[in-house]
């Protein structure tokens, strides 16, 4: 492919520029004379500049209405809903907090983890199957924060992974908890919002991953007499 | 594009590239014509020329990181969508097509419009679709910077960007690809004057 405009006439290069709008004033009046001239050139020359105008003229496709929509869905696409749960979960947020409110959730948090922090760790084989006894329960109250929440359920292996079982209750400043008595074991459970976006709690100490991408958290309930307090 | 716009999407490109979906989908509506375009040129009013388009967004969105700004958005867009639209062809005609192969007349590849009898009364939409087809007919390197050139109106050193050719080069391609276009609407010359 001889791609260079060395066999071009110099008419024919003039030609192009004149075209290209590219020629000097001299250039312009050298080239207005040889067209006075050559009646084939001049025909050619209108034959470019009419090709050039009747180009620029053709009708631009038009763009479908959903034509950004598309690419936005092919570019980022909505998160899952365990995606959006997650991002929720851990997205930075500013909350309003009022003094009594986060007095109460502070003495609730308090009470939650020391109830699963301070535990003893003698009894690793205890699990609600693995029990043969019947242990005196063990109150634990659960917290999770979620302030646009219209509901927030606790699934786990205490429940049946049904929250709709054990909701929980709204407190002031975008807390919700709910009181569990639980024999002593190991149990695993996520928190459910607004009916259908599992979301894992993140102050729990142990997790475990849920075989679906997302992290149950565990909580290890020990009977009262092995408490270190 | 004026360097206002050039600015705007300067602006978009970088809230774009901070995570800002809102800006991004700026950017495709601002250049969705452009592209759609020059993709339709390329490869003909199909369905594949509207998923290059929107590949080309896609491919931008994924690159975006990567984007330094060290040309215009616009020129980014059309150097990828002219490099998807390479892509199709050479998938279209597997085993025969090289877009390096093209004789110095262009005419090895080179497919009029057909032969059918002129007709004298043919309407301005029968005649852009006359040339619509001759474009699409014209050997993909010619077709390229014949379509960046006078489809798009862009300018040589901005073509040269796009498509990391040489000036010259360039030029020599468009006054083939003219040449071979009055040549193929010649029949027409009498309804064009």
């Amino acid at each position: 492919m001889r791609e260079t405009d060395a066999d071009i006439t110099g008419s024919e290069r003039l030609v192009q520029q004149f075209i290209d709008q590219e020629l000097s004033g001299e250039d312009r009046v050298r080239l207005l004379v040889q067209l006075g001239r050559d009646q084939a050139l001049r025909e050619h020359v209108i034959d470019l500049e009419r090709l050039a105008l009747d180009t620029a003229r053709l009708p631009r496709p038009a763009v479908p209405d959903d034509f950004v929509a598309r690419v936005m869905q092919r570019a980022a696409p909505a998160p899952s809903g365990w995606r959006r749960a997650l991002d929720a979960l851990w997205a930075p947020r500013s909350l309003q907090w009022n003094l009594a409110g986060a007095a109460a959730v502070a003495a609730v948090l308090l009470v939650a983890i020391s109830g699963i922090m301070i535990l003893p760790r003698a009894n690793p084989q205890s699990s609600p199957l693995a029990a043969t006894e019947s242990p005196a329960p063990v109150l634990v109250r659960l917290v999770v924060l979620q302030p646009d929440a219209k509901s927030v359920g606790v699934a786990g292996d205490f429940n049946g992974w049904d929250p709709r079982r054990t909701p929980l209750e709204p407190m002031s400043g975008g807390a919700w908890t709910v009181t569990l008595s639980l024999p002593p074991g190991r149990y695993e459970y996520m928190f459910v919002v607004n009916g259908d976006e599992w979301v894992g709690d993140p102050l729990a100490v142990e997790q475990n991953d849920d075989g679906f991408g997302l992290r149950n958290a565990v909580l290890d309930v020990r009977p009262p007499a092995e408490t270190t307090l | 594009m004026t360097r206002d716009e050039a600015a705007d999407d300067e602006a978009l490109v970088r809230a774009s590239q901070r995570g800002d979906q809102e800006a991004f989908s700026l950017l495709v509506s601002r250049h969705a014509s452009s592209i759609l375009s020059v993709t339709t040129r390329m490869l003909g009013p199909v369905a594949d020329a509207e998923d290059v388009a929107q590949e080309t967004f896609v491919a931008a969105y994924k690159a975006l990181p990567g984007f330094q700004l060290d040309s215009k958005f616009s020129t980014w867009l059309y150097r990828i969508a002219v490099n998807k639209c390479t892509d199709v062809l050479r998938l279209r005609k597997p085993g025969t097509v090289s877009l390096d192969e093209t004789d110095e007349n262009g005419g090895a590849r080179w497919e009029p419009a057909d032969d059918e009898t002129p007709h004298w009364s043919l309407e301005q939409g029968e005649l852009a679709w006359e040339l619509d087809r001759s474009i699409q007919a014209l050997p993909p390197l010619y077709r390229e910077s014949f379509v960046l050139r006078h489809v798009e109106g862009l300018g040589y050193d901005e073509m040269s960007a796009i498509l990391g050719v040489q000036r010259d080069t360039l030029k020599m391609r468009v006054y083939k690809a003219r040449n071979l276009l009055c040549q193929a609407l010649a029949h027409l010359d009498g309804v064009r004057r």
